[in-house]
């Protein structure tokens, strides 16, 4: 069941009143709303597959277990065999198949039509491994079997994360009190969601016209590339994957708040961000913060020197591409955001040291432009097909000879760069608007414009959902 | 009178660790302040949240972690605390305190 599909859209109200019907009828309202948000989660997940499921409820049975055994005695050896187990489960479902294909053509084969990919396995293995840290921490966490199982598989987020922790997820699976706030809270980010995936994203990504957008932008080698198609190819994949991702994270958010549940977030205006510390604190958050807290600070103060706190910056975003899949690109792509990371440090340092204090003005500016840019160019190698594409389009950007004009449609480049404008416009005005929230204008306005932006938004979607739109992180 | 003089020796020694931890924690407020936040008009109290409020980076973190090791002459498994552990001053001291072994 794709989250974009009509099933979805009746699945939600469906099990929204058995909710309420389960609450108001049974005597043990707690346990049986558990039980039907487990079968809803269940039943959901085996919509995709029935063999995804069945890793998936495995996965969960042995992590209990071994929470059990970790809580029991909470040593570092007892850590490592959860660790031991979830990073197999990882290497078998996620990573093997990839691997099978260096192998021979034996091997590659019989890898392949044995080996399956459960969809989200990434993000509820990391979900598991966050839990047994957590107890290892001596955490005061006691779920019930239902309620671990519950949150390994909770429909909203068992596809693409965002990446739960259970400290937060537990009080609320016991205790969800939606308001009404609440349901119109969800409701309005199920309709922004579905507006930026199937109408933004998808544009971005498919164009306007066959012959267009990233993708099409993406894989024509033959033609080539000149400096300016490659600045606008990675403005289009940074925002087809913003609105993608975000749009994503909207809807999943909105569906848990709709029941009362209040997840993580997964971004806030991330190309506003002035240094790539903070793109990490705004870009797809949950993730972001489990490597920080999971990888990152234990790696980093295992030893005091300073030249190994920069190396476990670059090793941890390292994992973070690799997470992302057994790529090269990704990996190059983790190693360059690693060390974006480490030269805004040394630039902090030399600003220290040197006692340079720019203008607010011209630190805020400069810090944004060189963040933004630096970013794009990332992410061409994670958009990449393979490192030599990635190579053949920074060759591209550095020739500036090339830059006098587009091979790419102009269509294309007229739509990125608007949709691109419209993006800082609409953030910078909404950051306007929260700064002024009380003022009694600015709350009439909002009031007016609302019906007007929610039918514009639904009749997009309903013409855009005629395209066959997927989830790009559905992938990883 | 010899429990008078044993109970007098405890507070003293109780009255000199609440210095040293007092002085410790002066010493972690003015290091975040000058080396890490440095930004004018930002104070910072023991209580101020540092981390959730998004004051200090991950990296920033790693800082304050081994300036704590140093300020308490404690070993912290670093496995084992949470991110909450570290966001104020003095929940730090606290979780030094809690999980942090004295070096030899």
């Amino acid at each position: 069941m794709n989250l974009l599909s009509l099933s979805y859209l009746l699945f939600i109200p469906l099990v929204w009143v058995l909710t309420r019907l389960v609450n108001s009828v049974t005597a043990r309202p707690m346990k049986a709303r558990q039980l039907l948000w487990l079968a809803a989660s269940y039943l959901f997940y085996a919509t995709w597959s029935l063999k995804f499921l069945c890793v998936l409820v495995v996965s969960s049975l042995v992590n209990y277990a071994l929470g059990i055994y970790l809580k029991r005695k909470p040593t570092a050896g007892r850590l490592w065999v959860g660790i031991g187990f979830n990073l197999l489960m990882l290497a078998v479902f996620k990573y093997l198949p990839v691997w099978s294909s260096h192998l021979g053509q034996g091997h590659h084969s019989w890898l392949l039509e044995n080996v399956i990919l459960p969809v989200g396995v990434s993000f509820w293995t990391f979900e598991a491994l966050s839990y047994l840290f957590d107890i290892y921490r001596e955490e005061d966490l006691d779920p019930s079997l239902t309620e671990f199982c519950l949150y390994m598989a909770f429909w909203p987020t068992v596809l693409s994360g965002p990446v739960c922790r259970m400290p937060e997820l537990l009080p609320q699976f016991r205790n969800p009190q939606p308001t009404g706030d609440d349901i119109a809270d969800g409701v309005r980010r199920i309709v922004l969601g579905l507006f930026m995936k199937t109408v933004l994203s998808q544009i971005l990504g498919s164009g306007l016209r066959p012959g267009e957008g990233v993708d099409f932008g993406f894989n024509q080698m033959a033609r080539g590339w000149t400096g300016l198609d490659v600045w606008i190819l990675a403005i289009g994949f940074a925002f087809q994957m913003y609105f993608d991702f975000a749009g994503y994270s909207n809807i999943v958010i909105g569906t848990a708040r709709v029941f009362g549940i209040t997840l993580r977030e997964n971004f806030r205006d991330p190309f506003l961000s002035t240094s790539p510390a903070e793109f990490w604190t705004r870009w797809h958050m949950s993730l972001s913060s489990w490597i920080r807290d999971y990888v990152f600070m234990p790696l980093a103060t295992w030893r005091p020197q300073v030249w190994w706190r920069h190396a476990s910056l670059v090793i941890a975003m390292m994992l973070f591409g690799f997470w992302h899949g057994a790529d090269w690109t990704y990996i190059v792509w983790g190693a360059l955001q690693g060390l974006l990371l480490v030269s805004h440090r040394q630039f902090q340092q030399f600003e220290r040291r040197s006692n340079l204090q720019l203008p607010p003005i011209v630190s805020s500016l400069g810090g944004w432009a060189i963040t933004f840019c630096a970013m794009l160019l990332s992410w061409v190698v994670f958009r990449a097909n393979d490192l030599h594409q990635a190579r053949l389009m920074f060759h591209a950007l550095v020739h500036f000879s090339s830059y006098r004009h587009f091979v790419l449609p102009r269509n294309f480049v007229l739509m990125t760069v608007v949709i691109a404008v419209s993006y800082f416009v609409i953030a910078g005005l909404r950051r306007l608007a929260e700064n002024m929230k009380q003022s009694p204008v600015v709350l009439r306005i909002g009031w007016a414009l609302s019906p007007v932006m929610y039918s514009v938004a639904v009749l997009a979607i309903v013409i855009m959902s005629i395209h066959k739109a997927v989830f790009v992180y559905l992938q990883f | 009178m010899t429990e008078a003089i044993m109970t007098e020796a405890i507070n003293t020694d109780s009255i000199n660790v609440d210095a040293a931890k007092n002085e410790a924690i002066r010493q972690m407020t003015d290091y975040i302040l000058k080396e890490i936040v440095r930004r004018p008009g930002v104070e910072v109290t023991p209580d101020t949240p540092l981390v959730s409020s998004g004051l200090i980076d991950s990296f920033a973190l790693v800082e304050i972690f081994v300036k704590l090791e140093k300020l308490t002459n404690r070993r912290i498994p670093a496995a084992k605390i949470q991110p909450k552990d570290m966001d104020t001053i003095s929940s730090m001291f606290a979780t030094a305190e809690r999980l942090g072994k004295p070096r030899q």
